[in-house]
């Protein structure tokens, strides 16, 4: 066996058990190393591509990609104890993103603007890379990829599960970089790479990772939104524009962060309008997607005729639709309040779709309803967290939804040229969507939950 | 700092930088001679107590010669001090007695404009062709410098108002018995720099600059920050270094940091204008971020506040003798404000709150202490108002911003031990209400309770003079996961103070990213208990309701406290 295939067996032990490994639950039939890069000595590290083969059940056999940096240590080190791969040559293997010793090699790499034939680190023009020696922290609470924060100055994303192509959160941010719009992260660089695809063996190639701007001051909406709802929870006989912790003027602010970025991505990236058949097509998926739904979920048969009426209008919209790059998943969990303003991250959309689908052109309506929902969320989540019973705040809850859904959308026109609200069959249509997707999502995990969607489907059914 | 008097002379060109300022309204103080008004002798009688407390430096708002119909901003006399607050000799005094405590005393200089019963203004009025006429801005027609807005818009309707006797025009930024000095003559200029030296030989230890934007008027301008303005500052600051080492310039100019930072002068040189100048901004923002449970209005303004040259300092307060300024603010904000903190009428003045600090936060202990704790470790020197060492209220019912200048209140007895005066007679009425009254709220009872809000402020005012990154220190932003917590690090060499603010009033924890400081050991200062070393993960505290923590983060391998 040689070094590299022993890594792999040890791998297709290791792996399975990390949080960014998807389909656990499928037996691992194989590991292959596709591509492989060594930087450094004691501790060494090796940047490694791998194929992992697994045998799913009633569909056969598939393979995928996984970016696994490795580093190689003479001696165990304690302290990665709970990232150790395994022993191999004397040598001690851990996961080399955990690993203080060797990230600082990726910077350097970056800073010498490496290309080789497996990685190639790209740097924007006057980006401020982080000092020598700024150590890294591995952020928690993450699904599918790695983060690495760089001291307080940059923010390494690395990418597990690999796709070919560029991905769409380095592509957008890319594009953005051109618009200085303020309300992103700038982008410091990334890691190209090439290896061998899993499936055919021919050569591919996609993104390793992406180096951002640190936002050491940010929390996310979704806290900070939940602070402003326990505050009004406490009041109970306040209303939502009287009580200390108000959001209405965050929420604003959002609206025109959201807005300027919309306008951003229609300077920098491509737009179109769509075809009466592109709109027929959107609207019969949301149908379908409605359709399914009712199969699921008995409560839905009722409001079914309303809701699928918000999709029959789109169909017969008789006005163009102007389309563009959107987020495609915007959310309060998407969003950072820093020291001076709001940030919109993550453009990745759904990993577990393929890169066209995920950079398809959409109506910036998507991303404003999935706000829209989310303030509705917000609300309703402290409500049924801590005061199922209790019919006073539940209408505290409905008053702070619907002021900061306002508020969110005049920030919105203020901030752009529109008023989403003077396109409601849009709205209607993509928040409609939006909540079934909710409501089947709940219906599956959290059937205690599903009456935070339903409440809304049956504001839009009527 | 020395407890027993000042270094010398040349010694300590920075004090400023580490100081707290108390603000004291010579009026309302202490009353010596029984006659209603406070006075000179009065404040020497109470330097004991500003001793205890531990404040390094007194601001005298105006007490020169004056009709008063401006609290004193209208002066009369620049050599001259009001009768019923004692004679120059006392005033000497008073300089003496503190100094020997080392405490130093800023005083008020207004150098804008005169009173109309300035013998300058009557000279100027009367005799055009004489040694005065050209000390004011005088004009045949009202219509020069239409750019300049009008700042009391309440009471004034333009810049230029006729005078009968000399029948011409003169030009008042402010009331119209306050015409403006023609700082174009050199005679005024040198007629200032003399009133300046007459302080400073008397051993003041530096002022407070009134109104120095507006000092010229050039057509088509707004009038104010204009160049000839800082020329002239800068002569003044050099007259300053040259003769009076250790004096400081503090000036006040209520505008945006970015617009403010002009005012220290050309940041090569360290500084050469003022060597302090007031944020005002930060201290509405602080009321914001309470109220919004977000430290975000907070962190904002900072990120925002301009660097300043490295030998000079901001000055910050939560209250003075003005209103709560709500100027530097947004609309939204302001009208949020006033309704927040101004839930009567009567408590809006201008666009402020005339509010005193107690008051205003509902007399809650926490969040005076939290307020407090922030004024003393946010960059800047930090100005205490009189009185709200012991949480004195105010008297929304007195007119104009009076209700903020009611007498001290020392004791439990008569007139609140500020005067043996007829209660009848004294300069204002001392409050008597059941929350705030003196019989509730007075230095003597709260000297007795070491738990009170005097001992506690002694208290961290002794934390600050201990540490000296508060006054020195670089400010760092730590953030964290929490949104209502304001976190950030005070760093002057190897003095690391962390403070921790819960903003909300429900308790909180937050997880900060500390890793800088990996290995450090934080000690909480108020009781010097040790807490967990700080690690590589992000360090986890909970924090109660407008709780604050200090910690002094110690390096490893080093001693704790």
């Amino acid at each position: 066996m040689t070094s590299s295939e022993r890594i792999a067996a040890m791998l297709a032990t290791w792996m399975p058990s990390q949080r960014w490994f998807a389909g656990k639950e499928w037996p691992v039939t194989g590991v292959r190393v596709l591509a492989h890069a060594a930087a450094g000595d004691e501790p060494a590290l090796d940047h490694l591509v791998v194929a992992v083969d697994q045998d799913v059940p009633g569909v056969g056999p598939r393979s995928t990609a996984y970016q696994v940096p490795v580093s190689r240590h003479p001696e165990p080190q304690p302290r990665l104890e709970h990232v150790l791969i395994g022993e191999s040559d004397g040598f001690y293997l851990y996961d080399a993103l955990h690993d203080r010793q060797v990230t600082g090699l990726l910077i350097e790499r970056f800073r010498a603007r490496e290309q080789s034939r497996e990685l190639t680190y790209r740097v924007v023009p006057d980006a401020e890379l982080p000092d020598d020696g700024m150590d890294s922290l591995v952020l928690t609470g993450e699904q599918s990829n790695t983060s690495l924060a760089f001291g307080d100055r940059a923010l390494l994303k690395a990418f597990r599960r690999l796709t070919p192509g560029t991905n769409p959160d380095i592509e957008v941010h890319a594009a953005l970089a051109g618009t200085d719009c303020p309300y992103v992260a700038p982008l410091l660089g990334w890691i190209e790479g090439s290896w061998d695809d899993p499936w055919t063996g021919l050569p591919t190639s996609g993104s390793l990772g992406m180096l951002q701007q640190f936002l050491v001051t940010a929390t996310d909406g979704w806290k900070l939104a939940l602070t402003s709802v326990a505050d009004l929870f406490a009041e109970r006989d306040l209303h939502a524009d009287e009580v200390g912790g108000d959001f209405a003027a965050e929420s604003f602010r959002l609206g025109q962060a959201t807005a300027s970025v919309h306008g951003s991505l229609r300077e920098a990236l491509p737009t179109s309008v769509w075809t009466d058949s592109e709109r027929r097509v959107a609207a019969s998926a949301m149908q379908q997607r409605l359709g399914e739904a009712v199969a699921e979920v008995d409560v839905l048969a009722e409001l079914a005729p309303g809701l699928s009426q918000a999709f029959t209008d789109l169909a017969e919209l008789d006005q163009p639709i102007r389309v563009q790059r959107v987020h495609g998943d915007l959310h309060l969990g998407q969003v950072l309040r820093t020291s001076v303003n709001w940030k919109l991250i993550d453009f990745e959309g759904e990993p577990e779709k393929p890169i066209a689908e995920r950079v398809r052109l959409d109506t910036p309506v998507r991303d404003v309803a999935g706000m829209l929902r989310s303030f509705d969320y917000v609300a309703l989540h402290s409500l049924l967290a801590e005061h199922a019973d209790d019919s006073q705040l539940a209408y505290r809850a409905g008053e702070w939804a619907e002021r900061n859904r306002t508020a969110f959308l005049d920030g919105y026109t203020h901030g752009g040229d529109t008023d989403p609200r003077s396109e409601q069959v849009l709205l209607r249509a993509y928040e409609t969507d939006k909540a079934v997707y909710e409501l089947v999502y709940e219906a599956r995990n959290r059937p205690g939950w599903i009456v935070i969607p339903l409440t809304a489907l049956e504001r839009l059914a009527s | 700092m020395t407890p027993h008097g000042l270094a010398p002379t040349g010694t300590d060109p920075l004090w400023f930088k580490r100081a707290v300022f108390y603000e004291v309204l010579v009026r309302s103080f202490a009353d010596s001679n029984a006659d209603g008004i406070g006075d000179m002798r009065g404040l020497i009688e109470r330097l004991d107590y500003l001793e205890w407390l531990g404040v390094d430096c007194l601001w005298l708002p105006p007490f020169f010669a004056s009709p008063l119909r401006d609290g004193g901003y209208d002066v009369s006399s620049y050599t001259d001090i009001l009768p019923e607050f004692g004679s120059v000799e006392d005033f000497s005094l008073l300089l003496e007695k503190a100094h020997e405590r080392g405490i130093r005393v800023i005083i008020d200089m207004v150098m804008n404009h005169t009173s109309d019963q300035h013998p300058w203004f009557q000279a100027s009025r009367s005799d055009p062709d004489g040694p005065y006429g050209d000390f004011y801005v005088w004009a045949d027609s009202d219509d020069a410098y239409g750019d300049a807005r009008i700042i009391f818009v309440d009471t004034e309707v333009s810049n230029w108002t006729f005078d009968p006797v000399r029948k011409q025009y003169f030009w008042h930024r402010f009331f119209s018995h306050q015409p403006d000095l023609n700082f174009d003559n050199p005679a005024v200029r040198e007629a200032m720099m003399e009133a300046l030296r007459f302080w400073l030989d008397l051993g003041v230890d530096g002022f407070r600059l009134d109104a120095v934007p507006y000092l010229y008027e050039r057509e088509g301008t707004s009038c104010e920050n204009l160049p000839e303005t800082h020329e002239f500052l800068k002569d003044v600051r050099a007259m300053v270094d040259e003769g009076y080492p250790d004096r400081v310039l503090l000036c006040e100019a209520n505008q945006w940091p970015e617009d403010v930072v002009e005012y220290f002068g050309d940041p090569e040189t360290g500084g050469d204008e003022c060597h302090m100048a007031f944020h005002f901004p930060v201290m509405p923002r602080i009321f914001m971020s309470v109220r919004r449970e977000s430290r975000y209005p907070i962190s904002e303004i900072l990120e925002r506040t301009p660097t300043i040259p490295h030998n000079c300092q901001w000055g910050i307060f939560l209250r003075n003798h003005d209103e709560l300024t709500l100027e530097m603010v947004t609309d939204e904000e302001r009208d949020y404000m006033w309704a927040e903190y101004a839930v009567d009428p009567r408590m809006k003045a201008n666009i402020g709150i005339r509010r005193r600090l107690a008051p205003l936060l509902d007399n809650d202990r926490n969040q005076i202490e939290l307020f407090t704790a922030l004024l003393l470790s946010l960059p800047g020197s930090p100005v205490l108002y009189y009185g709200d060492e012991i949480g004195m209220g105010d008297n929304i019912w007195l007119g104009d911003r009076d209700g903020v200048r009611t007498p001290m209140q020392w004791t439990p007895d008569r007139n609140a031990g500020f005067s043996g005066a007829d209660p009848g007679r004294l300069t204002l009425p001392v409050v008597m209400d059941s929350v705030y009254g003196y019989q509730v709220s007075n230095v003597e009872a709260q000297s007795r309770t070491t738990s009170s809000l005097l001992h506690w402020t002694r208290r961290m005012l002794r934390l600050r003079r201990e540490n000296p990154a508060f006054g020195l220190g670089e400010f760092i932003d730590v953030g964290g996961s929490n949104p209502t917590v304001l976190s950030f690090v005070r760093q002057f060499g190897d003095d690391v103070v962390l403070c921790v603010n819960n903003l909300s009033r429900f308790p909180q924890p937050v997880e900060l990213d500390l890793r800088r400081w990996e290995g450090w050991q934080p000690t909480e200062l108020t009781g010097g208990v040790p807490f967990p070393p700080i690690g590589e993960l992000p360090y986890l505290l909970s924090v109660g309701n407008h709780g604050f923590y200090w910690f002094g983060l110690t390096p490893p391998g080093e001693d704790t406290l």
